[in-house]
């Protein structure tokens, strides 16, 4: 996920830990990193296959380009690692951003997909997205041109890291509002939130932790992360395995009908139960 | 942003992960919000005061006061854990009526074209504090009796009022062209 220079030292992170591990030794952590590593790739492969097959690619373009991003960075940085070992550590950086970058693409969608039936809450959410996507800019654009980063690869660790905790205010946003307005999810669209969630939610408690001054080598969060990174994609793999059917949507006008009789009606309903409450229990 | 506010983020976002998933089944039996959903919940909730002479009774002090004068001590054991029971009962299907009417005033602002989010802020915390006050008077209720209480569920029932009254405020803002040309509002 990250990649920390600090201290003068270079900490490398999932998905090549394994190869500091097999240069710097411990057999076996560099088998377990091996094994996360192919295990992961090969999910991401996986789930852009049956993306392809079942219809996804086409319900869900913004996720599945992120999936396929994903895909690229993992083998290019495993063909620049063979073959140019010289460029892997920039092409590391460009890459790792880039995906971080191309992860809004799936918050994006999530946006788009669950909220189309909602059009007051995707208005509303929409404005605050333009306004979270300003401030993030802004602030990392204010970061890297005063240059105050030691090396460029602690600055994109920084700006990574500050683009995941945007994420993780933006996510949390849009999950409280699913929560507290019941919004209908179909079982696909759920599957790709959770395992989201799961993954930004972890990644943001792993960032807060690799961050902690004197932490950076921290054995925890430097397992944690490769763990959750296979089990979100497990969960997409199993979400989105096959296209099940949406819930169904009242239409427009019956949604509006609806909704004003039962206002008009709550109203006169409302004031009525807290006459009678009082009544009831006034001595 | 100190490691504190991050972790909270978070395990925020986990939590509410987890509640969307545990909701979301819930969610996919009951899809839709229908007239004849609100009607239910209307009739369920204008059930819990088809009585009101009886309901009242429960928290009769005269009934009390005659018990504890007359009564054997069995009768007046039996009298008295029969109306707490009876109280805890009723005020526990009122907050659960007035709950599922919130329920349904969220299901249906997420269909409006305007929903105003400063309302709703207002209307949560004007419910949140009905439920904690509840909570209370429950406690109250199942400490003291319905008797003894009667002063604290005064006191929640002036919140719900508050409560009520924000509702009705927000329906205010429901434009009255929207409803023309509509199915009747009398059922």
């Amino acid at each position: 996920m990250n990649v920390i220079a600090s201290g003068g030292k270079a900490q490398r992170a999932f998905p090549f830990i394994f190869y500091d591990s097999l240069v710097l030794g411990s057999l076996s952590t560099a088998m377990e990193t091996h094994v996360i590593w192919w295990v992961g790739t090969s999910l991401v492969a996986v789930i852009l296959i049956r993306g392809a097959l079942v219809g996804h690619l086409r319900t869900y373009p913004l996720f599945y380009s992120y999936i396929g991003c994903v895909l690229l960075k993992e083998i290019v940085g495993l063909l620049s690692y063979r073959f140019a070992p010289s460029f892997y550590r920039p092409l590391y950086w460009s890459t790792e951003l880039a995906t971080i970058v191309a992860s809004y693409a799936v918050i994006v969608e999530i946006f788009k997909q669950s909220l189309r039936h909602t059009p007051g809450i995707a208005r509303k959410t929409q404005k605050l997205f333009i306004a979270a996507f300003a401030l993030t800019v802004s602030f990392a654009a204010t970061d890297l041109l005063h240059g105050r980063f030691a090396t460029a690869s602690r600055a994109i660790a920084e700006v990574g890291r500050d683009l995941r905790y945007i994420e993780g205010a933006l996510l949390l946003v849009m999950l409280w509002l699913f929560v507290r307005y019941r919004i209908l999810l179909g079982p696909n669209l759920l599957g790709l939130i959770i395992g989201y969630s799961f993954w930004v939610g972890l990644n943001v408690v792993n960032f807060a932790l690799l961050f902690l001054p004197g932490n950076e080598f921290s054995a925890l969060p430097r397992r944690l992360a490769p763990i959750t990174y296979v089990a979100t994609l497990t969960i997409w793999c199993i979400a989105l395995w096959s296209s099940r059917p949406e819930p169904v949507q009242p239409t427009e006008g019956a949604i509006e009908r609806d909704y004003d009789l039962l206002a008009a009606k709550t109203r006169s309903v409302l004031v009525r139960t807290s006459d009678r409450l009082v009544r009831v229990m006034r001595p | 942003m100190t490691l504190f506010s991050i972790l909270i983020l978070g395990t925020l976002i986990l939590v509410l992960a987890i509640r969307l998933l545990a909701d979301s089944e819930n969610r996919r039996r009951r899809p839709t919000v229908t007239a004849d959903e609100y009607a239910n919940a209307r009739e369920a909730l204008d059930s819990v005061f088809v009585e009101t002479a009886v309901i009242k009774r429960i928290f009769s002090v005269e009934d009390a006061e005659f018990v504890a004068r007359y009564a054997t001590p069995d009768v007046k054991c039996s009298f008295f854990s029969e109306r707490k029971k009876l109280a805890l009962h009723w005020f526990r299907r009122t907050r659960k009526q007035v709950a599922r009417l919130m329920d349904l005033h969220l299901r249906l602002a997420a269909y409006t074209y305007d929903p105003s989010p400063g309302f709703e802020l207002r209307l949560t915390a004007k419910y949140l504090t009905f439920v904690a006050l509840s909570n209370i008077v429950l406690l109250v209720l199942w400490l003291l009796g319905p008797f003894k209480a009667a002063r604290s569920i005064s006191y929640a029932i002036r919140t719900a009022g508050s409560f009520c009254t924000t509702f009705s405020v927000r329906l205010e803002r429901v434009n009255p062209t929207r409803l023309s040309g509509r199915k009747s509002l009398v059922h």
